[in-house]
């Protein structure tokens, strides 16, 4: 009888476990899923973006045809601002400022097309499951429940179109589930014709100023080669479980030509940069920590360099290491 | 109420009065009901802005300003400010542990010994206008958000950056574009961010 009863519970526990990962595994597929559909689908419609006491409406329009991805937002409270992204080039508009930046990005959009490759890695620093269908802008929705494994990290609710995988809402939430960013559509087209005409700009002509920033890339290997001249490598010394280093760049901003390297990080599902930019004599630069929405950054500053950790993290994580960041001796 | 008399409540939350300065303060928040309401918004703004954000934060911080304004109706040149506490948490990871021990058990015919509830860590404190606002245009938006199990959206968190210095504020927003390009796993908003960047203070 005893022997019986041991059984009954293994059976059940097996089962039970067994249940919970065929779950899991059909929430990495939607999730796997979902990152296609926002790259592969057109739509145009708007949604909501909440932080903290603000909220605002945004209206998005993507496209996707054979000359790849074509993606407008533009803010429909408030000032009037816009970015237009076309592959590898986002330009933001911003009237208040009377500028326009453009901005060619030498390593491309990264995170969508290497969503899929990345996620398996993430998996054990998160509990990935499947929640209750739910409407969202008038679509059902699954959806599904991200649990980071410690607080380094954020957690993420996202409610998942049934019929075309495309994201209508997240919900960034902080450890203890305060919920500290929400993106909801309220209404959305999905699979329409985009004329071109929807994807210009319509806010120029606003006394804008267009300022082209010719950020070209810069030879990565040569820039090491100079760095290890004169000794100044930086190396990140501590980064949360299952971060490791998936991009890097070097770049030189357009308005002085100062060198800037972003080394990107991620876990599969949260990621954060650090830039190590040259430090300009009589310039300024962020000590601590500054926060937007759900975006931390860290700075520092260095002799020669200003050191920065910016992220989707929690504000513990960039400053970790931020301070973990040393110069390496050669 | 009056510019400098709001500026002279924002010093006062600033620690920055002395003397005939904070009597001044004083007597206005004794006389000045509207006064009150200020300093505690104002110190509720600061909290934030310095990222203290945390149930605990908030209910330390309207001990601040509760003390500071039974000092201004006896004591008015003699201030003194309330610690803010730690917190401590268990980590959540422990919690759904608990809890899956707990329907595993069930699920076996197991007496359950005991059950153990999730905290409430949530953050309370929300601006009334701020959801006001918020509220008034998701309706004109007719929106249908599905709310979670946590809807609080703490005051720590706007959209600009917390720092004073436009140089720098500037620099961190190209790094801001330069970074949502590994913006993870809701990449299809990332860029909201920095649409949505407010224009000024």
């Amino acid at each position: 009888m005893h022997n019986l009863i041991k059984l009954y519970l293994v059976l059940c526990l097996g089962l039970s476990s067994a249940y919970s990962y065929a779950e899991d595994s059909e929430a990495i597929v939607l999730l796997k899923k979902m990152g296609l559909a926002a790259k592969k689908l057109n739509y145009d419609g708007v949604f909501t973006y909440q932080t903290g006491a603000k909220l605002q409406a945004i209206r998005i329009i993507h496209k996707n045809n054979k000359k790849g991805e074509v993606e407008r937002l533009l803010s429909l409270n408030g000032a009037a601002r816009e970015l237009v992204r076309t592959n590898d080039i986002v330009t933001c508009i911003f009237p208040e400022g009377k500028q326009v930046n453009v901005d060619r990005r030498p390593l491309g959009r990264g995170f969508p097309s290497d969503l899929l490759s990345r996620l398996g890695s993430a998996t054990p620093y998160y509990d990935i499951s499947l929640g209750e269908v739910a409407r969202v802008a008038d679509r059902s929705a699954k959806k599904l429940l991200v649990t980071p494994s410690d607080n380094y990290r954020y957690g993420y609710h996202l409610w998942v179109d049934e019929d075309t995988d495309l994201l209508l809402q997240s919900n960034l939430l902080a450890h203890g589930g305060v919920v500290l960013e929400r993106f909801a559509f309220s209404s959305i087209k999905l699979g329409v014709d985009i004329p071109d005409s929807l994807l210009q700009p319509q806010i120029i002509g606003q006394e804008l100023t267009w300022v082209r920033n010719k950020t070209e890339p810069v030879n990565k290997l040569k820039i090491t080669q100079e760095a290890l001249k004169k000794g100044l490598v930086w190396e990140v010394d501590w980064l949360p479980l299952g971060f490791t280093l998936v991009a890097e760049q070097s770049r030189r901003k357009a308005q002085d030509g100062t060198l800037v390297e972003q080394r990107v990080y991620s876990d599969g599902l949260s990621s954060l940069s650090v830039f190590i930019e040259k430090r300009n004599q009589g310039h300024r630069h962020l000590e601590g920590i500054s926060t937007m929405g759900a975006i931390n950054a860290f700075g520092m500053i260095a002799p020669i360099h200003f050191l920065t950790v910016v992220g989707q993290v929690p504000a513990r994580t960039v400053e970790k290491v931020g301070h973990s960041i040393k110069l390496v001796n050669y | 109420m009056t510019t400098d008399e709001n500026e002279l409540l924002s010093a006062l939350v600033d620690g920055e009065l002395r003397g005939r300065e904070l009597d001044k303060a004083m007597v206005l928040l004794g006389k000045d009901p509207s006064a009150k309401d200020r300093l505690q918004r104002y110190q509720i703004s600061r909290d934030a802005f310095h990222g203290y954000g945390t149930k605990q934060q908030a209910l330390a911080t309207q001990k601040i300003s509760a003390a500071i304004l039974l000092e201004a109706r006896h004591k008015p040149a003699n201030l003194k400010a309330v610690d803010k506490t730690n917190v401590i948490s268990l980590p959540i990871r422990f919690w759904q542990q608990t809890l899956s021990l707990a329907v595993a058990a069930s699920i076996g015919a197991l007496a359950v010994v005991g059950v153990m509830t999730q905290p409430n860590t949530q953050l309370v404190p929300i601006m009334p206008m701020a959801a006001m606002e918020s509220t008034q245009v998701l309706e004109s938006l007719g929106t249908t958000v599905v709310a979670s199990k946590a809807v609080a959206l703490p005051l720590n968190s706007g959209n600009r950056w917390t720092v004073e210095e436009q140089e720098i504020e500037d620099r961190l927003n190209i790094y801001l574009v330069d970074h949502n390009e590994y913006a993870g796993v809701s990449d299809i908003f990332s860029n909201a961010r920095v649409v949505a960047y407010e224009s000024g203070q």
